[in-house]
């Protein structure tokens, strides 16, 4: 004699199908869904409200000026200013910034991850370093002006583009030193087993293994650490970026960086006189600073994507 | 090798800085202003006052062209205080300064052995302004800003609030019944070291009290945020540089300040040259008598400053001209620099 009879299962099958297929009418459910969606659409609308005029307040800027607009140089007039040295400055950061904060970044990642003894000192170091990424930029930039302008004045010639690199490349170590550590610590275990299995030293496991392996996710970390350099103004008013005028762009002489721009354009006076005034060129300048940063992820985007492929078809 | 990659590119780190040390500055400015220049003018580096700036930069702009001697003039505006110390320290050819150098300012260029030459450029006014719907306030005297905005008026919500203190100053003004929200420049600012001196550094004195503001107003360094300020509320009172004022004369008012005999006087181009506006300053470039000997560019640059074409840009950077007697006395210091 069967345990369950027919009858009791369809009766149960009815209940399953009703209680998957039924609207879900549970009020708290319904609740938390429609809050989260509010949640979503108020962060889309702040941004979109947010590009939508800087677009709008840009397009003066750039219909009237054209390329003109991003070869001239800073001065006086907002219908006659360029943004070239701040493109100049905000791209040789961005350039310095990378070479010098993912080397140190990963290798420091590397050591503490894969050499380094869980001792009670490096767990101390860690703790500090994630302490550290969440300095406040303008203190790095007090740190930029007494180390990298003026103790260090003979190699990086005063406040200039050279010291504004090495002052945001510390700012962002710690962001790439951590985002390194989490994909590194999220490397299989079994693919370091297999490879000491096979008779590879720590360091050809590393570098052959756990590096390629590890790189979708330290490029992620640098992408963001890049965007966040190449955005700030605080370190770089302590460093002297210049806003007034800038006749001349070079890695060892006076520079700004387009922050700095937008920060000291949209400060001005913005008289009815030209088609272009101040606000338009600030959020010309925005836009462009918008574009950097977009190239510099996109290439990012591009680095990570291969990396991935790769590591599916290992 | 993909190893070998990431090496060679921590090389490149390290070099950075060292092939950047270099010092020669190899200009890679795509020529902008139409301006061959194949002759190189020299150049140089202006700082100091953000007020003066503008003024720096128009000349700037000017000597940068062929007309101009092709001159490479870089200019920042940190500040008056912050220009001197650098000034002081021997960086910067030139700085600009919204007030005279101070005593402890010249002690330091002194001992660091700089030789100046003071060269007054500019007049600046200030204005204190309230929205255009405000028409119950015409002008004010010194005993009435003091009473709105001064060190003892801290709490004051309405515009009555200060009647008291007012009448006690002995201000010819009884203040309307409005609500009382104020805009003005922060402390860092050369405009806000002006107004405070203007308005109440006398009575201040007299009263045995700091020459500050009161702490509880808006303060933003940037002045389109003190415009909004003032537009924003119809019975706002606020301060701000004349140059801003003239360029935004259609969302302010200008409240006319009563002189000492009690007269109000409006600030306009004119009551400003002739010094019946009494909130007005002289503005000033100091001069590195050393490095203009050293560098012909500064000559140049300085000459043209105070030329003709350089008043012209005083002008156009919305500051008043000096009179004719003082702009000579600046041309005659300048030459008789030695």
């Amino acid at each position: 004699m069967p345990i369950v009879t027919d009858s009791q299962r369809s009766a149960t099958r009815t209940q399953v199908r009703q209680a998957i297929t039924q609207q879900n009418r549970h009020l708290p459910s319904i609740a938390l869904s429609v809050t989260l969606l509010i949640a979503v659409t108020f962060t889309l609308l702040t941004l979109f409200s947010l590009l939508a005029r800087i677009v709008t307040q840009a397009i003066p800027a750039f219909s009237e000026r054209g390329a003109s607009f991003l070869s001239g140089t800073i001065g006086s007039e907002p219908d006659k200013v360029g943004i070239w040295p701040g493109l100049f400055g905000s791209f040789a950061i961005g350039v310095g910034v990378l070479l010098i904060a993912v080397p140190l970044g990963i290798g420091a990642a590397i050591y503490l991850e894969e050499y380094a003894e869980q001792n009670r000192l490096n767990r101390f170091v860690v703790v500090n370093i994630r302490n550290l990424a969440g300095v406040p930029a303008v203190i790095y930039g007090v740190l930029g002006l007494i180390i990298f302008v003026g103790w260090l004045k003979p190699v990086t010639n005063g406040g200039t583009v050279v010291a504004a690199a090495l002052t945001l490349a510390i700012l962002v170590l710690p962001v790439v030193i951590i985002t390194s550590m989490e994909a590194i610590r999220a490397v299989p275990m079994g693919l370091r087993d297999a490879g000491y299995g096979v008779g590879a030293s720590r360091w050809e496991v590393t570098r052959d293994h756990v590096v390629p392996y590890a790189m979708p996710g330290i490029l992620t970390g640098t992408v963001l650490a890049l965007a966040r350099a190449l955005g700030e103004a605080a370190p770089l008013i302590m460093i002297g970026a210049i806003t007034g005028l800038l006749p001349e762009t070079s890695l060892s002489g006076k520079f700004t960086a387009i922050p700095m721009l937008i920060y000291s354009w949209s400060g001005r006076p913005d008289s009815s006189g030209g088609n272009i005034g101040w606000s338009n060129a600030a959020a010309g300048a925005g836009l462009v600073l918008l574009a950097l940063v977009l190239v510099f992820n996109i290439i990012g985007i591009f680095l990570r994507n291969h990396f991935e492929a790769k590591r599916v078809g290992t | 090798m993909k190893f070998k990659n990431w090496a060679l590119v921590a090389t490149c780190a390290l070099a950075l800085p060292l092939a950047a040390c270099g010092g020669s500055d190899s200009a890679s400015t795509p020529d902008t202003t139409g301006s061959s220049s194949n002759t190189d003018g020299g150049s140089v580096f202006v700082t100091g006052s953000s007020t003066v700036e503008p003024i720096s930069i128009k000349v700037g702009e000017l000597a940068g062209t062929d007309d101009g001697g092709n001159i490479k003039v870089t200019v920042e505006g940190p500040g008056t205080g912050d220009g001197f110390k650098k000034f002081c320290a021997g960086d910067g050819d030139i700085t600009g300064a919204s007030r005279p150098i101070k005593e402890e300012e010249a002690v330091q260029c002194a001992d660091a052995g700089i030789e100046y030459v003071e060269l007054a450029v500019a007049i600046d006014g200030l204005t204190v302004a309230t929205s255009v719907n405000n028409t119950a306030i015409e002008c004010l005297d010194k005993a009435a800003l003091y009473a709105l905005i001064g060190p003892e008026s801290e709490g004051f919500s309405s515009w009555a609030d200060a009647n008291t203190l007012a009448g006690e100053l002995g201000s010819a003004y009884t203040l309307p019944d409005a609500p009382l929200s104020i805009f003005g420049p922060g402390e860092e600012s050369g405009t806000y070291d002006s107004f405070v001196e203007f308005a109440f550094k006398s009575i201040a004195g007299d009263r045995g009290t700091e020459v500050i503001a009161r702490a509880d107003y808006t303060a933003s360094p940037n002045d389109n945020v003190i415009v909004d300020g003032i537009e924003s509320a119809d019975t706002s009172l606020g301060w701000v540089g004349y140059a801003y004022y003239r360029a935004e004369t259609d969302r302010m008012k200008a409240i006319a300040i009563a002189n000492d005999e009690g007269v109000c006087v409006a600030p306009t181009d004119e009551t400003i040259a002739d010094g019946s506006y009494s909130f007005s300053r002289t503005l000033y470039i100091y001069v590195n008598k050393a490095k203009a000997v050293e560098n012909p560019a500064i000559g140049t640059y300085v000459d043209l400053y105070l030329s003709a074409a350089g008043v012209e840009q005083v002008v156009a950077a919305g500051y008043v001209q000096l009179e004719a007697a003082e702009q000579q006395s600046s041309v005659d210091a300048w030459t008789a620099r030695g």
